[in-house]
């Protein structure tokens, strides 16, 4: 309601005009353009003083308001951050008139090779393949992604405030924004993100929607980096160093004594976690934790014929895969880690201590491989006599 | 997208032609969507005549020569470094763009270590695409062991001739001399090829195969009951995957269907090695041990989302797997005086799998969205459970025991709340139930409730805060003992992924940006976990970690980087030495700090950067086990690492920039499982006498880059 006075306002202050370029019903393709060009133009201070209202324009707002009013009841509102609501329409619902005139040329009138921001390299992506249809550059180029030009429903708060991002600004004023992605953007991250899900909505991103990055209001562009030719976080080297931005834990865990190589640039996060959602909780590319880790430890995968049982549930239970002070990225060493679960008469429970170092009686259940020196099938056996993991 | 979908792997060959035979038909139809652009836009004015599309050849090479002041396998344990001496250094990358679609990327890197890779990319973006790998991945394990096994590296170990057995590692008067160094080591090599189709608009399938060759050998160990010796176990792995997937994207609805086939050969069946002691029993001088068995895996894949209203959104996966083992199993035992027969020839072994989740996620109003979803995850061990004769070490004929094939069902259902209370503040809250039953376990059903609550400040990019609480309980069924397991476990033990629990985290992160130059990221994260129904097993465990880092744009030609933070793993665990109550107590406390600086400046208006980076890790591990008896705490196990990293980028001409690099890194070690443990300090276990690794390395760079 609050949103279609501020139509109603709009239209009487600035021509109806401006007024219609709803989402629903746009308005008759040439005498609109003719007119939107023209008060793209002018700053809106002249505006609101040179037009005159006629009672047909009018009448024709109130009725193209009070359709969008009833449309947008249909469709969710998403919250701006400023406390206004913007449809989270799609680009195929607003109107022609909201866009530029001639598309990446106008846009590159100042977004060129001297521009502040670089942009130019998009070219060099899959993103600007003319070619191949299904890409911004076949389409609505730079407006694909970055939304119309020229101010309109889509954008009403923008447009209330301060007209078109490609229009003639006054000198010192700030120009008002397109939608536009990152840590400075205005947008929220719904918005910013519904712009990529447009396209990129199979595959890996089917689960996005309610996955724990996208709760927790990650923009796809915290991430990736469109306007280069080598997204870092699309390369082992260099992804790393992109999520330890969020998750610092992490990048001491790969410096610890016994680590994944992931500071190394062999493997990147994203040989595990799947970062766009899951089902599991932490994230992961095969559906369960133990499937992630056999991709590349598929000789644990058995099955055996004597099991070990943690190993068949779930290899965290003994091991932490990013990094760890023990050997083979363990919680814990051998014997205590052991002693957690064993407590059979005899030597499972002996408390092994200092006595048991070189300096005193060397123990064959502390030191070397401690337990593993006899139970050296911890992960399971597959030999008739593999009981007790010792073959 | 793609990144994703270049996980790669090989197949048998039956499967290729098949799927080529599906694909063909569909690929002949090449057409892709027709462009999505609004009723009434008109953009046939929209010439792009600024636009620079890439078309023709471009790309990069480097070249140049490095040097390794020392030889450690833990410095280069997985960059290829470890030996002394100089390397090649080679990379490059090429793109060629036709200016129609058709497109080719070569990357190449590391050419002169083993840690290079090549990858091809290339086809035709919107049909077509196809992409070939070689990746490799190694791993120096250990350079400091030794072992008098001759043959070490293979399947059969041998003593040499000289060898005299003893009943204890003291006695072994041919040790000293027959030592010899063996590395432990494993490489991986893995090829890969992968084809992607968009055979119509909306569709989009994909076949990838992935071959892995690892070949190397680790560290293991072999007893007659309690005389132990240390071996070398041969490892010589190939591991096929295929992965072949059909995508369909709408608007409304998206699914995929996949399947995933892995399958892991090992080339040795078994590891056969020689006595080193005076056999207990006669016929013992020789032991047999298994190795990983051949296995497969087949797996289909579905998922899908649907987006039921632009508030509302469903999307599931489900996943249906068998895993199986049938390799031919060893006899009980090679010692020649005992015979014991086999119920089966084969293990038969097999593990159906079942894992799905569904999830309904909703924005109902502008301030509420809410979240539902559930996971079930069944492991279904169809392994013939009997009971088979076994040997104890190649020594004993021991009690019949069965075998249990564990199966586990999990069952978790979540439940989330976000609300927008004003511009800045998000709350947000949820609960999760999680059951899982085991069977052949201690215990039968765990049932874990967990409630969680956070709240976040979110302005712009000036401050991003956000402070989450959970608390967590688990119950346990029951424990009972498991008959099976003989002797049998002390009936005050819970093991603690099956005792009743009680879980508290708490996690803050902050990004500050308190000016256009600065960025903050700051993170705290603490977690407690009591068991306090465990008498005997873990019965605390605790984690505390601080973490920040900031970076710093300190002027136009300098930026500045620097991070820092403190782990500290803690956890309490009760044992008892007399089969009754907690006689003794055990402490671990880790700590691990760190912290890194990086600078870069520009000079000489761009043409030269001059970089430094120093990294240092400090990692402690105390152990303390408490008897009553004085001497409880062991020596601190210690690693610290330090390294610094110089670097210059020169640019000598447009396209060509000379790159210096030189690269210090310092590693010291403590480990009382290895310090002063040589081969015969145990008198009951031959061990590999590994030293804990310490090495000073320096490392040189120099190579050129020339783009075109």
């Amino acid at each position: 309601m609050a949103s279609s006075l501020r139509h109603l306002v709009f239209a009487y202050r600035h021509g109806c005009r401006s007024a219609c370029g709803t989402t629903i019903l746009p308005a008759p393709d040439s005498m609109y353009r003719q007119r939107c060009g023209l008060l793209s133009k002018l700053p809106i201070r002249k505006r609101a003083r040179g037009l005159s209202l006629s009672m047909p324009l009018l009448l024709w707002c109130l009725l193209t308001v009070a359709v969008a009013n009833a449309g947008q009841a249909l469709q969710p509102a998403e919250q701006v951050g400023k406390g206004s609501e913007v449809s989270n329409t799609t680009p195929a619902s607003v109107s022609a008139v909201e866009y530029s005139k001639k598309g990446a040329d106008t846009c590159m009138k100042c977004h060129n090779e001297d521009a502040e921001y670089p942009v130019l390299d998009i070219f060099k992506t899959k993103h600007a393949v003319k070619a191949d249809s299904r890409t911004p550059f076949a389409g609505l180029q730079c407006e694909a992604c970055h939304g119309p030009g020229v101010s309109g429903a889509l954008f009403m708060e923008q447009a209330l405030r301060a007209g078109s991002h490609v229009g003639k600004v006054r000198r010192g004023e700030k120009r008002p924004p397109i939608i536009n992605f990152g840590p400075k953007s205005d947008e929220p991250a719904a918005v910013q993100n519904g712009m990529c899900l447009q396209c990129h909505k199979g595959g890996s991103h089917i689960p996005w929607q309610g996955s724990v990055h996208e709760t927790a209001e990650v923009t796809c562009a915290s991430c990736h980096t469109i306007h280069t030719a080598h997204d870092p976080v699309l390369d082992n080297m260099t992804q790393p160093n992109v999520c330890f931005k969020c998750h610092l834990k992490e990048r001491a865990d790969f410096s610890k004594p016994s680590h994944h190589p992931v500071s190394s640039g062999q493997l990147g996060c994203s040989d595990c976690h799947a970062s766009h959602g899951a089902g599991t909780s932490t994230l992961l590319i095969r559906p369960t934790l133990n499937e992630t880790c056999y991709t590349c430890h598929a000789e644990k995968r058995g099955p055996f014929l004597w099991e070990h049982a943690p190993v068949a549930e779930e290899c965290t239970l003994c091991h932490v895969p990013h990094g760890s002070i023990h050997p083979a990225l363990l919680t814990k060493r051998p014997p205590l880690l052991c002693q957690q679960c064993h407590s059979q008469l005899g030597h499972p429970s002996v408390a092994l201590t200092t006595q048991g170092l070189p300096s005193a009686t060397p123990s064959a259940l502390l030191l070397a491989g401690s337990c593993t020196n006899c139970h050296s099938q911890v992960h399971g056996s597959n030999h008739p006599s593999g009981v007790k993991l010792m073959r | 997208m793609m990144k994703r979908d270049m996980k790669v792997t090989v197949t048998s060959g039956q499967l290729l032609p098949v799927m080529l035979c599906l694909l063909f038909p569909l690929c002949a139809a090449g057409e892709t969507t027709i462009v999505d652009v609004p009723a009434g836009v008109d953009i046939s004015d929209w010439v792009c005549q600024y636009c620079v599309f890439e078309r023709g050849f471009s790309g990069d090479v480097e070249a140049g020569i490095g040097s390794v002041s020392d030889d450690s396998f833990k410095f280069g344990e997985y960059n290829g470094l470890y030996d002394d001496g100089p390397f090649l250094i080679g990379n490059a990358t090429a793109r060629y763009r036709d200016g129609n679609a058709g497109h080719l990327d070569l990357r190449v890197r590391e050419l002169g270590l083993d840690t290079r890779s090549v990858e091809i990319e290339g086809g035709r973006q919107g049909k077509y695409q196809l992409f070939l790998q070689y990746d490799g991945k190694p791993h120096y394990i250990s350079d400091s062991a030794m072992t008098s096994y001759l043959g070490s590296g293979s399947d059969t170990l041998q003593l040499p001739p000289e060898w005299v057995t003893a009943g204890s590692t003291g006695g072994m008067t041919a040790l000293a001399a027959s030592l010899r160094d063996i590395d432990l080591k494993a490489e991986r090599k893995r090829t890969g090829v992968g084809i992607a189709f968009i055979p119509a608009s909306k569709w989009r399938t994909a076949v990838n195969f992935r071959h892995e060759v690892r070949n190397g050998q680790k560290k293991t160990a072999g007893s007659f009951f309690f005389n132990s010796a240390q071996l070398v176990e041969p490892v010589d792995y190939v591991t096929d995957e295929v992965e072949a997937s059909v995508t369909y994207t709408t608007r409304k609805w998206q699914a995929k269907l996949a399947y995933f086939g892995s399958f892991f050969r090992n080339q040795n069946e078994s590891l056969t090695w020689q006595n080193a002691y005076n056999p207990i029993v006669g016929g013992a001088d020789t032991g047999q041990r298994a190795l990983p068995p051949d296995n497969q895996f087949h797996q289909i894949l579905l998922s899908s989302g649907y987006q039921w209203s632009e508030r509302t959104r469903v999307s599931g996966d489900i996943a249906i797997g068998r895993m199986e083992q049938d390799e031919a199993l060893l006899a009980a035992t090679i010692n020649p005086t005992l015979g014991v027969a086999l119920p089966r020839t084969s293990a038969n072994a097999q593990v159906d799998t079942l894992t799905g989740n569904l999830k309904v996620d909703s924005t109902v109003s502008n301030k509420l969205r809410l979240n539902v979803s559930y996971r079930y995850n069944d492991r279904d061990n169809r392994t013939p459970s009997e009971v088979l004769d076994w040997v104890t070490t190649d020594a004993f004929v021991a009690l019949p025991r069965r075998n249990l094939p564990y199966s586990f069902t999990d069952n978790t259902m979540s439940l989330g709340a976000a609300y927008r209370l004003d511009k800045a503040t998000r709350l947000r809250g949820g609960y999760e139930y999680a059951k899982k039953e085991r069977t052949n376990q201690e215990v039968d059903e765990t049932q874990e409730s967990t409630f969680w609550a956070k709240v976040g400040v979110h302005v712009r990019e000036d401050i991003d805060m956000s402070l989450k609480a959970a608390h967590a309980e688990r119950d346990a069924s029951g424990y009972h003992l498991v008959t099976e397991t003989d002797p049998s476990q002390n009936p005050l033990l819970r093991k603690y992924n099956l005792a009743d629990r009680s879980r508290d985290t708490v996690s803050f992160h902050a990004g500050l940006s308190p000016n256009e130059r600065m960025s903050i990221g700051l993170g705290f994260d603490f977690s407690n976990d009591d068991y306090s129904d465990s008498a005997l097993g873990l019965s605390e465990s605790q984690e505390v970690g601080f973490n920040g880092d900031a970076s710093v744009i300190l002027s136009d030609v300098t930026s500045l980087h620097a991070f820092g933070g403190r782990q500290r793993i803690k956890s309490e665990q009760a044992g008892s030495q007399t089969f009754s109550t907690p006689d003794w107590l055990a402490k671990n406390d880790d700590t691990i700090d760190s912290f890194g600086i990086g600078v870069q400046h520009q000079l000489m208006q761009h043409k030269l950067v001059v970089g430094a980076d120093y990294v240092l890790s400090r990692s402690t591990g105390r152990i303390r086990v408490e008897t009553g008896a004085p001497g409880a705490d062991f020596p601190v196990l210690k690693a610290d690492l330090d390294t610094l990293k110089l670097y210059a980028d020169y640019r000598l001409k447009d396209k060509l920039t000379l790159h210096v690099a030189y690269w210090y890194e310092s590693y010291d070690s403590k480990d009382w499982m290895l310090d002063g443990v040589d081969p015969d300090t145990v008198s009951g276990v031959l061990g590999l006498g590994e030293d804990t690794p310490r090495y000073d390395v320096h490392a040189v760079m120099i190579s050129t880059r020339y783009r075109f």
